[in-house]
């Protein structure tokens, strides 16, 4: 909300810059975003009054013109403007001023003849960037007044952030209370009692008093709605963002923004019988002002007349009863519609309006009669025209309860942490309009007043006091450490661990959207559970991920379009199987692309591939050092005959593969290594229990076999070890070869093997012993034989 | 003959120009065939009388020879030695052989730097799930139903009562509903809101803060996050400010401000010239909230604060894009 200083201070005026007063609404809890002057500096400009013109004697689009400022001697001013006419007030820039733009007025000759001033345009007094012409002043404008003062152009603008729980500050009074408040001032009282001389009788009638239990209406006859609104009216609207409309609409506006009450004018002959304040029928029609049709739900709450709807209910009025520059007659509606029966209506409907703002947050419900005789006074003043009597439709019984709220030092000093003097304490509840009902020295009970719908209960208040107070100088205390010392196990891996694995590994993290496109979905992970927003960003952001792959390879997509082709990327995060807690599941994931390294001075450049990819999965695994399987299997996002399920227990707990060549043509993506994982399978492991090591020599042969090629080396090796050789301690494959002089369904596999003994170093007769059982084992289980 | 012989191999020995060839020479004289070998195999020809002197003659012939020989054979080991360093050197300002470089995403980093920092005071890490329900993003939080607070949250929807998280709150009620006082968390993670333009992602990051004790107070909160602040921009005389602000789920409500980092408070864009940086919220816990999870408000209270993890990445990064962070250009992952 935009609030003028000037128009503040005619309410409170404390004895402090304009910036000292928005630091003191910010500490105070109304946050100020800007503060900006209307105008610039500028001095010398006064008002004028054109007495002659006529067309320069040498130049077609110059005006010769005679002005007075109020002294003796008129001024002889040339001007350009085409507006510039006989007897109009106008902005004159005398001798020796010096406007923002830095331009300084001289006596000067323009085609020939003397200029002893200008007549000055909005733009050129740095108001605005309006090239209308010259500015145009009230005909009743005092000649020579200085229009800093006459525009009231020292003013200055503060924009308010306003929080929701503050509705009460929606408005000049409500901005001035909280003034009063931190600076000790007293409000002005209000007192506006518009004479009743119309017998018009108009009844209004509430079908729903839950949701509006107080509606009254005036009618007012006999006005003039094509006058102008008054300048200085327009000007405090306009400073406030309002448009201008006739001079009723403004009038609502204007007494919407000084007491916060939003109202409505109808044309009172285009009104159809009585008015109703009932809940909208389903479908009913209602053109609204913005010349928006709406289709209402049973939901809305509607001011109707015999007809059908004419106004949804604090929210905006209907084109149909809207007031004219023609209406003579009009009925004002000042009400007050409950909080929670309008909150969200607004949204709904894609609406939102200053009095839907202001309603959904709380409007003082006893601030409806003053507000409409507020704007009886101003329609009087401005339009002329003769007010009828009040019509009151309230249901006290419907009204909010303000309930009292106890509080004490006690609870004061354990929710702020310090004391608060008692004295003082009771001031601010004084200054703040709260009601005292009951006190003992350290206690007090108090009702809040009719406009603070926030204040509900004692840590409300203890609110109010703390930031009267100031929160800057609330004393600042530690916490007291009780620390707990927690049971995480020795051998949990964190996500932090298993991140660092990766970095280290030469892995770059990324964060990618949690939601991904339809597409990637289906192409990447068809089977899984589509979970889809109801209102996405976009349609590409439209889909829970299931994987974290769709959001790997989208950067590697984009990383390659900018030329970077080696990719080696991962990602940890949560991965949606369902909506239910148990079904969102943190995994961890790896795409590999491009070469193994950047092509350097030392080493060859060579593509990366399923092993360079798995054996950062073991790396992975080794942190927990889980006994997990690598087994053949198929996934529909993987290449076939390049995929493994990786299996703890049982459980699957991640897969590992090449993309599929299918999927990689259609996301235009270069050959891909995938990895993902569940983290949780990866965050615990066993503590280390130690081992004996023997002290004699190990021995180690060597063993090359021919086996057919369908045999997997994991078989071979699980074969060997189910023997239970109590001397062999390792086995590990260090050749594969294919190829010429092996027969082409065959493959060879060189084996190294390790015995040792605890009891002392192994003769060749005891390791030939065992290097022929295995022999012999392989020979029968795989038709296997030595090289 | 011997001084012949002598002659010949020291002119031998001079002129091997290697190992080899001085070995050859070796050989030649000293050898089992060599020609003072086969002087000493002739002494038996000779006279009793003869045949000491003589043999004493070659065998200080022989190890006239052989002295040469080491001497000769350390100057060529020398030589040796010196080319094979001059063949060897290399080119030290090479680049090493890498792997390629790896690192974590910024907002990662800052997470972590958040973390350590809690972890000193005893703040335990807790999570929940990002597809909340209604009850634990707004109801409990006390963000009843047409709350205008809720208008304010941009929320996707799954349907009526199931959401994306769009803040980490939740994760306070999560915790207290399992965990009775004291409690002492932070809770980390991605948060979402139906808004996308210059300034704000769909996703974004928060660390959300829970304290419930017998007694905790708004002047222990200021002192916890003012030691925070100071510790994440490691500068121990950092200005902060706390202001009245609004959370349907704390009551004091604050917002607390630094003094800005990029003009130092003097005024700048990035402060919109007011030379302070809104960083977090923070508050006293509802009431209501502890009623919503049965924990009795006149026998505990808590204290809660949550911070835009983008916003201090952004600060301490001098990062001038928010969108940056979901880009994932390896050219700006690469800087951190």
């Amino acid at each position: 909300m935009n609030i003028s200083t000037r128009w503040l201070r005619e309410w409170v005026n404390p004895d402090v810059s304009d910036e000292a007063l928005a630091e003191k609404l910010t500490m105070a809890g109304l946050e100020v975003d800007g503060i900006a002057r209307v105008a610039p500096a500028f001095d010398g400009v006064v008002v004028g009054q054109v007495i002659s013109c006529e067309k320069h004697p040498d130049a077609d689009k110059l005006s010769l013109c005679q002005v007075s400022v109020g002294g003796d001697e008129n001024l002889q001013i040339i001007c350009g403007a085409p507006n510039v006419r006989q007897d109009l007030k106008v902005v004159v820039a005398t001798v020796g001023s010096k406007l923002p733009n830095g331009l300084k007025i001289k006596k000067a000759k323009l085609r020939g003849v003397e200029s002893r001033g200008m007549l000055c345009s909005e733009n050129e007094l740095g108001i605005s960037d309006s090239h209308n012409g010259i500015m145009e002043l009230a005909s009743d404008a005092e000649l020579g007044e200085c229009i800093r003062e006459h525009l009231d152009l020292d003013d200055q603008i503060i924009e308010l952030d306003i929080t929701p729980n503050r509705g009460d500050c929606f408005s000049v009074m409500g901005v001035a209370r909280e003034v009063c408040a931190s600076y000790d001032l007293t409000m002005p009282t209000l007192s506006y009692q518009a004479e009743v001389k119309d017998s018009t009788d108009f009844s209004a009638n509430v079908s729903n008093a839950k949701a509006c239990p107080k509606y009254l209406t005036r009618v007012i006859k006999g006005i003039d709605n094509s006058v102008e609104t008054p300048k200085w009216m327009a000007r405090r609207l306009q400073r406030a963002s309002q448009q201008l409309h006739s001079p009723v609409v403004d009038i609502t506006n204007y007494v919407l923004l000084e007491l916060g009450q939003p109202m409505h004018a109808f044309d009172l002959q285009t009104i159809n019988g009585d008015i109703d304040v009932r809940m909208a029928k389903k479908g009913e029609k209602l053109e609204l002002l913005n010349e928006q049709t709406v289709s209402l739900r049973e939901d809305t709450l509607v001011i109707a007349d015999d007809e059908g709807a004419i106004a949804m209910a604090g929210v905006m009025g209907g084109m149909s009863t809207a007031t004219q520059i023609e209406s003579r007659e009009i009925i004002f509606e000042s009400a007050f519609f409950e909080p929670v029966s309008i909150a969200g209506v607004a949204r709904s409907y894609g609406l939102h309006t200053e009095s839907s703002l202001r309603f959904e947050r709380g409007v003082d419900f006893n601030l409806a009669n003053l507000a409409l005789e507020r704007a009886t006074e101003l329609v009087l003043q401005i339009c002329g025209g003769e007010a009828s009597a009040i019509n009151e439709c309230v249901d006290d019984t419907q009204l909010p309860k303000v309930e009292p709220i106890a509080i004490s030092t006690s609870k004061i000093s354990k929710v702020l942490g310090f004391e608060l003097a008692p004295e003082w304490v009771e001031s601010k509840f004084v200054s703040l309009d709260f009601d005292i009902i009951q006190k003992t020295d350290t206690s007090w009970t108090i009702v809040p007043p009719s406009f603070r719908f926030d204040i509900r209960i004692a840590a409300d208040l203890i609110e109010e006091l703390a930031r009267l107070y100031g929160y800057d100088r609330v004393p600042v205390k530690s916490l007291t450490l009780d620390a707990n010392i927690t049971s995480a196990s020795q051998a949990t891996v964190d996500a932090y661990d298993l991140a660092q694995v990766l970095v280290n590994r030469g892995y770059q993290e990324v964060i990618t959207y949690s939601f991904i496109s339809d597409e990637y979905q289906d192409l990447l992970d068809p089977e899984a559970k589509k979970i889809t927003l109801t209102n996405p960003i976009s349609e590409d952001m439209s889909v829970m991920r299931s994987s974290l792959w769709p959001g790997l390879l989208q950067t590697i997509e984009s990383n390659q379009r900018r030329g970077h082709h080696n990719a080696r990327f991962f990602e940890s995060g949560l991965c949606f199987g369902g909506i239910s807690a148990d079904d969102q599941v943190q995994k961890i994931a790896g795409a590999i692309a491009g070469d193994r390294f950047s092509a350097e001075w030392a080493s060859e450049s060579k593509a990366v591939d399923f092993f360079d990819a798995k054996a950062d999965v073991e790396s992975l695994l080794s942190l927990s050092a889980q006994d997990v399987t690598f087994e053949a299997a198929e996934h529909p996002a993987l290449q076939v005959g390049q995929t493994a399920k990786i299996v703890k227990n049982g459980c699957v707990i991640g897969w590992l593969g090449a993309l599929s060549p299918t999927v990689q043509k259609k996301l235009s993506l270069p050959k891909v290594f995938l990895f993902e994982l569940v983290e949780s399978d990866l965050q615990t492991g066993d503590i280390t229990s130690y081992q004996g090591f023997s002290s004699f020599q190990a021995s180690q042969r060597d063993i090359a076999l021919v086996l057919p090629k369908a045999i997997q080396a994991m078989d071979l090796i699980e074969s060997i070890k189910s023997l239970k050789q109590a001397l062999l301690i390792d086995v590990h494959i260090f050749d594969v070869y294919e190829g010429e002089h092996i027969a082409a369904d065959k493959k060879s596999i060189a084996l190294n093997l390790i015995y040792q003994s605890d009891e002392g170093t192994l003769t060749d007769e005891q390791l030939n012993q065992n290097v022929d059982q295995i022999l012999s084992h392989l020979q029968t289980e795989f038709s296997a034989h030595l090289r | 003959m011997i001084s012949t012989i002598l002659t010949s191999a020291e002119k031998a020995i001079v002129d091997a120009n290697n190992l080899k060839d001085l070995d050859d020479a070796r050989v030649h004289y000293l050898g089992k065939k060599g020609e003072l070998t086969a002087l000493l195999k002739g002494l038996g020809k000779l006279s009793k009388e003869e045949r000491p002197k003589m043999g004493e003659a070659i065998n200080q012939a022989k190890v006239e020879v052989q002295a040469l020989i080491e001497a000769r054979k350390e100057a060529l080991e020398l030589i040796e030695l010196e080319k094979r360093l001059l063949r060897e050197k290399i080119d030290v300002t090479l680049p090493g052989r890498s792997v390629e470089k790896g690192g974590l995403h910024p907002i990662t980093q800052t997470l972590n730097h958040i973390q350590k920092i809690f972890a000193k005071s005893g703040f335990e890490i807790a999570t929940g799930p990002e597809i909340e329900d209604d009850f634990h993003n707004f109801s409990a939080l006390n963000i009843p139903e047409h709350h205008p607070a809720r208008a304010m949250h941009d929320t996707f929807y799954f349907d009526a009562s199931t959401v994306l998280r769009t803040h980490t709150s939740p994760v306070q009620i999560r915790t207290m509903e399992k965990q009775k006082p004291p409690v002492r968390v932070i809770a980390p993670g991605r948060v979402y809101r139906c808004d996308s333009d210059v300034t704000h992602t769909p996703m974004f990051h928060q660390v959300e803060g829970l304290v419930v004790d017998d007694e905790a107070s708004f002047a222990q909160l200021k002192g916890l996050l003012i030691d925070f602040l100071r510790a994440y921009f490691e500068k121990e005389d950092l200005k902060v400010r706390f202001r009245p602000s609004y959370f349907p789920f704390t009551e004091p409500s604050a917002e607390a401000d630094i003094e800005c980092v990029i003009c130092e408070g003097e005024g700048c864009r990035v402060c919109k010239k007011t030379g302070w940086l809104e960083v977090l919220g923070c508050g006293v816990v509802h009431p209501n909230v502890l009623t919503a999870v049965d924990i009795d408000p006149e026998e505990f209270s808590g204290l809660a604060f949550g911070m835009g993890v983008e916003r201090l990445a952004m600060l301490r990064y001098g990062v001038n894009d928010l969108r940056l962070f979901f880009e994932n250009d390896i050219r700006f992952l690469n800087q951190f």
